[in-house]
């Protein structure tokens, strides 16, 4: 189909080693996504070192920054991770790999991918520019709530380059979402149906569809913002900054799931390939991914109850309703495992810890989705631990799993396993130090944002081994980096499918040509490269014992 | 009856227990799957759905939160209401970084944020009526022994009771951060006796413009 056509090659010629060039002037989807996944890892290491300094601020009394400097690493820390890595890696795995488990030789609209790219590393740049003006960075918190981030409030540019990065990073993520929804639904292969979509493919596709809906309402909060910034009248008085609200929220649930889907859909690829076996319930987890699309877009108000300005109940109803989707979903991956023969390499431990510690992040939420507990807990460390169940705990081990996964694919050669389980252990151990001691101190009355607390509070031994816990991830993320070099450095090749995997991106090179495949197995259900093996498998038996 | 507490304490007695539940149940599900995979000799099962089941389990997770919901709406009821002829009426400013209770009479308790805040007196037992609003961006108001909290919006007044029925003292902190001083900005009630606090009222209000601090 025409969409997806594989655009003319470059006539400039560069040298090898001036690859990360090339990915700035490539309509490959593969180098685009590989680039935007490099940028975006960056911005995760970055994010990664603000949250050491709190850390270590927090275990130390105060003392190692001021208010005014803390204040500005935990705006900058939350915008780095949502809006600069989670958000852009999850829409760079789904650039690279929806093309290929779809049977597409391109990405639809590659030259949009591209201009992601560009505005992805602009809108980083600009945000992060805020720490060299005399004011310091944005530290209005990663909502940049009105009227905490008007004129007034927030003088100085830092707010105002942030408010530019977070609308450029978000301009490039929906560029992103709209080639890679366009691939999935225009440019499958012959006897590739909707339904025989991989559920990697199928999980990026509803959260394409989040973004393409519900990410537009952040570029008119943020343009109203700046508005109100320089002329005011627009978002004035509590009902401006319940506007404010409603509009940021609108987007800001819905981001949450473009959070999670792609990494439980890379959970479910790495469950179904190292069980050995077909993903179980696909129908059924396709429908829970779109009828969780379609009732997180009718929750956002549940970060408002404690405004006393929307109709908490219904807003409650709606989030509870999760439980369905969710429930469906947990069902199909251990259906999966069910009757599985195990392999347990660094991938699948990564989705272990996935299933495991999300779960943890999910049950809270639905704590937090019953008002009465709300009230109670709301803007407390339990929230704050809540969330870094379900982004760090959850998807972060989900993305690692899928990086385990896929990096043969990409680059040829494999991970050395040993040093991934290694990564695995320290950063589940990290995780749980870190995060889980959040919720008790939360339940005591420990509140968010601050760079201090009294020292009658009892609370400097939990806070003590939180950032021990967070040193402990920092050294899981360095034997990834570690991981990483070596594994590039003294190469292992990894063959065409390493795994036994049973989607299409299994059935070409590693990594692949620029037009993805030289030919295309039969594609007879999602899982094309499993239903040969089972093939073979049934005429062995067949010949062993004939009827 | 504004009881925020004893709701919370309903609520929680319910859904904790069922979340360690479902956690340990899918957990210990997961160990039993795994170690049979881990020692499984055979070629994989080839099962793809199972769809009686999973419909029977979809309507099971819809009934279960069917009764949450019920548990919810229901213990939320009574702390949104208001009562019409509350004991005490005080309205609370909050500002960056203050926060100024006044009583009705006239009696003022202010305190610039620190982590010893002036105590404001509230009767035992009673309904008191908050009247809360912000002068410059949004403070959170919240008692965590209580278990509630509510958002303060600028110029733009929000009402809600509370009860306290345990005498003694309730720290109180800013929940929404608020800029450089968030974290200082605490409060601090307490609650005694009613004769006790109409005395307290009676002599802050003489006091009154100079009243700071009581007990």
């Amino acid at each position: 189909m025409a969409v997806c056509k594989v655009g003319e090659l470059s006539t400039v010629t560069l040298p090898a080693r001036a690859a990360p060039l090339r990915t700035l002037a490539s309509t490959d989807h593969k180098r685009v996504a590989v680039g935007a996944g490099a940028v975006a890892f960056a911005f995760f290491i970055a994010g990664g070192v603000l949250a050491l300094v709190m850390r270590s601020q927090l275990a130390a009394d105060g003392g190692v920054v001021s208010q005014d400097t803390y204040n500005q690493l935990f705006t900058m820390h939350g915008s780095t991770m949502v809006y600069l890595f989670v958000v852009p890696v999850a829409l760079a795995a789904g650039l690279y790999f929806v093309p290929l488990q779809v049977g597409a030789a391109a990405v639809a609209g590659p030259r949009m991918a591209l201009a992601g790219l560009w505005l992805l590393v602009f809108g980083g740049l600009a945000m992060w520019a805020g720490f060299l003006t005399s004011g310091g960075a944005a530290a209005a918190s990663w909502w940049g709530f009105d009227p905490l981030s008007d004129a007034i409030h927030s003088p100085g540019s830092g707010v105002e380059l942030w408010i530019f990065g977070v609308v450029l990073a978000t301009a490039g993520q929906m560029l992103w979402a709209g080639c890679v929804l366009v691939t999935a639904l225009r440019c499958r292969a012959p006897g590739m149906t909707l339904m025989r979509m991989p559920v990697f493919t199928w999980s990026m596709v509803a959260t394409c569809l989040l973004v393409v809906f519900a990410f537009p309402a952040l570029i008119v909060a943020l343009a109203l913002l700046w508005a109100q910034r320089h002329f005011g009248g627009v978002l004035d008085g509590g009902l401006g900054a319940v506007d404010y609200q409603q509009l940021f929220w609108f987007y800001g649930h819905p981001v949450v799931y473009v959070m999670f889907f792609p990494f439980i859909g890379m959970v479910g690829e790495v469950v179904a390939t190292f069980c050995g076996r077909r993903f179980f319930g696909h129908s059924a987890f396709i429908l829970a991914l779109l009828a969780f699309a379609g009732l997180s877009m009718t929750v956002w108000a549940h970060h408002m109850f404690t405004m006393g300005q929307v109709t908490n109940k219904y807003f409650a109803l709606t989030s509870t309703a999760l439980i369905v989707p969710a429930g469906i979903e947990y069902l199909d991956l251990l259906g999966t495992i069910w009757r599985g023969r195990l392999r347990f390499s660094a991938a699948f431990l990564f989705a272990l810890g996935f299933i495991v510690q999300f779960l943890v992040g999910g049950l809270t939420g639905i704590v937090l989705a019953s008002p009465p507990l709300d009230y109670g807990l709301n803007m407390s460390y339990f929230v704050v631990a809540h969330f870094h169940y379900t982004i760090f705990a959850g998807s972060a081990f989900g993305l690692f799993a899928g990086v385990y996964y896929w990096f043969p694919k990409v680059t040829g050669v494999l991970l050395r396993e040993r040093l991934g389980k290694l990564h695995f252990l320290l950063m589940a151990i990290g995780t749980n130090l870190a995060f889980f001691p959040m919720f008790v101190l939360g339940a005591e009355g420990m509140t968010r944002r601050i760079a201090d607390y009294p020292s009658s509070s009892g609370w400097q031994s939990l806070n003590e081994l939180e950032t021990v816990g967070a040193g402990v991830i920092a050294l899981s993320i360095l034997a990834f980096v570690v991981n990483v070099v070596v594994s590039l450095r003294a190469r292992q090749a990894a063959g065409d499918d390493p795994w036994q995997g049973q989607t299409l991106e299994w059935a070409t090179s590693s990594p692949p040509p620029r037009h993805n495949f030289h030919a295309l197995p039969p594609i007879r259900s999602f899982a094309p490269l499993l239903d040969l093996r089972e093939d073979s498998e049934d005429l062995l038996a067949g010949e062993r014992a004939p009827a | 009856m504004a009881d925020s507490l004893h709701a919370y304490e309903h609520v929680r007695g319910i859904y904790f227990p069922i979340a360690i539940g479902v956690f340990a149940l899918v957990l210990a599900t997961l160990l039993l799957l795994l170690v049979r995979g881990r020692l499984r000799q055979t070629a994989p099962g080839r099962t793809a759905d199972a769809p009686r089941f999973e419909i029977g389990y979809a309507l099971l997770l819809a009934c279960t939160v069917a009764f949450l919901i019920v548990v919810t709406f229901r213990s939320e009821t009574p702390i949104d209401r208001t009562a019409a002829h509350p004991a005490v009426r005080i309205e609370v400013t909050a500002a960056q970084w203050s926060w100024v209770f006044t009583y009705a009479g006239g009696a003022t308790v202010s305190d610039v944020s620190s982590w010893q805040p002036s105590v404001a007196l509230v009767p035992v037992g009673q309904e008191v009526e908050f009247y809360g609003r912000s002068r410059d961006v949004i403070h959170g108001f919240w008692v965590p022994q209580l278990h509630f909290q509510r958002q303060f919006l600028p110029e733009y007044p929000t009402r809600f009771d509370l009860r306290f029925d345990k005498p003694g003292r309730y720290g109180g902190v800013c929940s929404v951060f608020c800029g450089d001083r968030h974290a200082q900005m605490h409060f601090a009630l307490e609650a005694v006796s009613p004769a006790r606090f109409q005395r307290w009222l009676g002599e802050h209000a003489r006091r009154w413009p100079s009243a700071r601090s009581a007990s």
